[in-house]
């Protein structure tokens, strides 16, 4: 039995317990499914904190739409959106990529919020979110405000909030019309990080792409929509040629590194590959033919 | 003191928030069909069920379970599903060194239970969390396949 070190356990059962605890305890992490969390406690030495359980929490947990929005708590797991229909009609995207995420297992633990506060390059519910123009909350005990979830990445498994506050609200805008997808490359089907991921948003007008949007993950620091390749696309007759032209826009346009998944440049040429599936599949659910 | 349900019993213990549900069912409790395999949530072998869905125990602490129901295999010893299940894990030769099995079983059951007539598909992902190193997954898939068949005939 080797045991787990560094860090006490706290389990408030309000949000405002939750945030007073982060605006006064040294060193207060919040924690969530702790699937990403946890094995990091079995490096010994690692630095003391006190963990602040969410789970305990239900004003954090809960899907619902309102007149604009689809709105999503952050301790919301990925099991509970899979099998959410308004995620699966409003947010295609998020479904598919909620649908493959880590195992059973994993997916009945891990929650969304700490899918996006891990802050992995290569986090599966990030592409979707960023093509569905989501926005977050963060909170701290005296302020509340809604930024692009592009704001909260800063780096590799680093996120823009100061140690006082929690991410405590997902949404974005419901539309009409519109059509998304989630596609990711991987070196076998179950249980694995994507090697490259991307998500494709498209409204469509008749034959013509009235906007679009796409993002990347694995590619970058952070996951990344690339303006450039929507900017490719939009207002224009869609075509197969088109949809080539983007995704080589795309490849041009990532930075991503060598790891143990796979090379830079084949990450590089991934990229194409993975984004047009994406804006392909995106576009026929929009009702779109090519 | 941490209260909670462990395969239907009541059970309230002192536990450190550093123990994890793992520990906690084997060392302090003596359950140890629940498996310690790479205490990271890849393998599935400390697989159980909280409040009937497959989590990987090592990654839970002990005291999050306070209030809550978990089940291992001992607990379902009686069910008719997961009697199904076993046979066939049996009569399929499904089992090799059987460090996974109940996991695995654990897995199966939640999928079976929700899924009663799954695709060849959709039983290779409802075991994609639990790692066996001796079947290659042929025997397993089949077996539980084979359950599926008997306990709810087309």
């Amino acid at each position: 039995m080797r045991p787990l070190t560094g860090f006490e356990l706290l389990r408030p059962r309000t949000l405002v317990g939750a945030l007073e605890i982060m605006a006064t305890l040294e060193g207060a992490q919040p924690i969530a499914g702790g699937t990403d969390l946890i094995p990091t406690f079995r490096d010994l030495g690692c630095k003391h904190r006190n963990l602040v359980d969410l789970g305990l929490i239900p004003e954090l947990n809960y899907v619902f739409e309102d007149g604009r929005y689809v709105n999503i708590g952050p301790t919301t797991t990925h099991a509970q959106l899979q099998a959410t229909n308004l995620i699966r009609e409003k947010a295609q995207a998020l479904h598919d990529a909620v649908d493959v995420l880590g195992s059973v297992q994993i997916r009945n633990r891990g929650t969304i919020g700490g899918n996006l506060c891990n802050a992995s390059p290569a986090a599966d519910t990030a592409p979707p979110l960023l093509v569905l123009d989501a926005e977050v909350a963060v909170s701290s005990l005296d302020d509340s405000r809604w930024m692009s979830l592009q704001e909260l990445f800063a780096g590799p498994k680093t996120t823009t909030l100061d140690p006082d506050e929690l991410l405590t609200g997902i949404r974005f805008p419901k539309t009409e019309g519109s059509g998304s997808a989630f596609h990711r490359l991987c070196r076998r089907r179950g249980f694995t990080l994507s090697v490259v991921n991307a998500a494709a948003y498209v409204d469509r007008e008749g034959e013509t792409c009235r906007s679009v949007r796409i993002a990347l993950g694995s590619v970058a620091p952070t996951p990344v929509r690339i303006d450039e390749a929507e900017g490719e696309l939009e207002g224009k007759r869609m075509t197969e040629a088109l949809i080539d032209e983007a995704a080589e826009a795309c490849r041009e346009r990532v930075s991503p590194i060598d790891d143990v998944r796979g090379t830079a440049e084949y990450r590089r040429d991934m990229s194409a590959v993975v984004v047009r599936r994406a804006l392909r599949e995106a576009w026929r659910r929009a009702g779109g033919e090519l | 003191m941490t209260t909670f349900d462990l395969n239907g019993k009541s059970v309230a213990v002192e536990v450190k928030s550093t123990t994890t549900l793992l520990d906690l069912l084997r060392v302090q409790l003596g359950v140890t069909s629940v498996k310690k395999g790479c205490e990271q949530g890849e393998c599935g072998a400390c697989t159980v069920l909280l409040d009937g869905l497959p989590v990987t125990s090592c990654l839970i602490l002990a005291p999050q379970v306070d209030g809550r129901h978990v089940t291992s295999v001992e607990g379902l010893a009686e069910n008719p599903l997961m009697k199904e299940l076993r046979n066939a894990f049996m009569e399929n030769g499904a089992v090799q060194c059987g460090f996974c099995t109940p996991g695995m079983l654990l897995s199966s059951y939640a999928l079976l239970r929700d899924n009663p007539h799954p695709s060849e598909e959709e039983v290779r992902a409802g075991i994609e969390g639990n790692i066996c190193r001796c079947t290659g997954y042929v025997k397993i898939i089949e077996a539980i396949q084979d359950a599926a068949e008997r306990i709810a005939p087309e």
